[in-house]
């Protein structure tokens, strides 16, 4: 009786299994990366294989759940039809004797998706190779990135909101691509069950997600092809397992699961797009971000001895000492007096993280700094209670120089 | 032909519009189906000699979808 019901490809089990694992290897790098300079290495934020590892890393744990949120319909055009298949395959022998049996997903799911997922890789590979490309003829200036990241943050923000039916204007964050696309994808995917889940998972390239575009804006900032198009591939390598664990059991479980999923999704997707917003105010120097908000009410952590001994050298040189560690940048705020010009030294000690690319938005002052060694900055007088704003490349460790 | 507008309020993804408009392929009758996620709505061009409204309000019934024709 059971001869027709084929084997599942992989058991659910150990595909949780496996994406506990994932996540619990990423939350370990990350917390590893927090420590100190000496802990890990290859968190590193601008070697080579530092950027492949951040990528890898931010593709498991956000970009995941971020990518399944736009690119969800898709995968689950191409899941509709091979379960629909599945249904009437399955349903139709049962039909004569006046039986109605449930569409049995579980015989095909997984393979619907590893097609999908592969074809999304090898395409997102050769996007990356062409935003290396270009971005070997364009430099992205802090300012410009600061407006992609508000975009790409408004953009996430949005598509949450729609998420949560908040109201019907943001249904417009939804892309809607052109008819003759959609006519042609619907209409390809009554061909071979093969093609139509590689087919969709290409043409997710024009639909990327916010995490993503922001990759892809980090992939265009390397100016090269080669690591451009690793980037991508550590990237969307990293947001495959959390997509298919997702997109599996969504199938799997129903309805009921994925209105859940979908709940969670779109909370993820708001908080990544808030932070991503954050990140972009920082990077203009906003006093209006979080971190700068925040910053008034909450104390600055105290430096360390061999912190304030190098601070006091830089002062008797009549200079000021900031360490950029792997963590952020100590002291967070620094007090200098107003209407006098100053040196500011900034020290790094084996910082691999982004910390490095140092950004003070309001002088539109930028460095890549070395991962150890001094850098002299020669910041111009300024008058009483101006608040300078410095950050990180990316807009996450953030300080202020206060001129009093 | 005519064509005709139905409101469908139950839409809540862009694929949502690609699942409506592949009823344009399932039923004769029906020469072209725009459907829009924003507007929730879909505009449906068919031969009412050959297929009635009730006719495609089932079959969005039958894809999940709830279809009311606009007057």
């Amino acid at each position: 009786m059971k001869s027709n019901q084929k084997k599942p490809a992989l058991d659910p089990v150990i595909l949780i299994a496996l994406g506990i694992g994932f996540v619990t290897v990423a939350v370990v790098l990350f917390a590893l990366q927090n420590q100190g300079p000496q802990t890990l290495a290859i968190g590193a934020g601008s070697g080579f294989s530092g950027r492949i590892m951040v990528a890898f890393v931010t593709g498991l744990t956000t970009g995941g759940l971020s990518c399944l949120a736009v690119q969800g319909g898709l995968l689950a055009s191409s899941l509709a039809h091979q379960i629909e298949q599945d249904y009437l395959e399955q349903s139709t022998p049962h039909k004569r004797h006046g039986k109605k049996i449930q569409p049995s997903a579980r015989t095909s799911s997984a393979l619907p998706i590893l097609l999908f997922l592969l074809a999304k890789l090898v395409a997102y590979t050769l996007l990356g190779v062409l935003l290396g490309w270009l971005g070997s003829f364009l430099t992205l200036s802090p300012l410009t990135r600061a407006i992609l990241m508000l975009a790409i943050g408004i953009f996430m923000v949005g598509n949450a909101l729609r998420m949560f039916n908040v109201h019907p204007i943001f249904r417009y964050f939804s892309v809607e691509p052109p008819k003759f696309i959609t006519r042609y994808i619907r209409r390809t995917s009554k061909g071979t069950d093969t093609f139509t889940p590689l087919f969709l998972g290409a043409l997710t390239v024009f639909i990327p997600c916010g995490v993503t575009q922001a990759i892809m804006a980090a992939a265009l900032a390397t100016g090269s092809p080669i690591t451009g198009a690793a980037m991508m591939f550590a990237f969307i390598l990293g947001t495959s397992p959390v997509f298919f664990i997702v997109a599996y059991l969504t199938t799997e479980l129903g309805s009921r699961l994925e209105k859940f999923f979908m709940r969670f999704v779109a909370v993820t997707v708001l908080i990544l797009g808030l932070v991503t917003l954050d990140g972009g105010l920082n990077l203009m120097g906003s006093p209006l971000s979080f971190q700068n908000l925040s910053r008034s009410l909450i104390p600055a952590p105290s430096i360390t001895s061999a912190q304030a001994s190098s601070a006091q050298v830089a002062a008797s040189e009549g200079g000021l000492a900031l360490h950029v560690n792997n963590n952020g940048y100590f002291p967070q705020t620094l007090r200098v007096t107003a209407n006098q010009a100053i040196k500011l030294s900034l020290i790094t000690n084996k910082t691999y993280s982004c910390a490095r690319d140092f950004v003070i938005p309001a002088l539109n002052f930028y460095q890549l700094l070395p991962d150890t060694g001094a850098v002299q900055v020669d910041i111009p007088a300024q008058p009483a209670g101006t608040r300078m704003f410095f950050t990180c490349s990316m807009g996450m460790y953030t300080g202020m120089i206060v001129f009093e | 032909m005519i064509k005709k507008t139905f409101n469908v309020p139950d839409m809540h993804c862009s694929n949502c519009s690609m699942t409506l408009e592949s009823i344009e392929d399932e039923l004769a009758g029906i020469k072209e189906i725009n459907a829009s996620y924003h507007k929730q709505q879909m505009l449906v061009e068919f031969d009412e000699t050959k297929i009635s409204e009730e006719q495609i309000i089932a079959a969005a019934r039958r894809k999940g979808y709830t279809a009311v024709a606009v007057l």
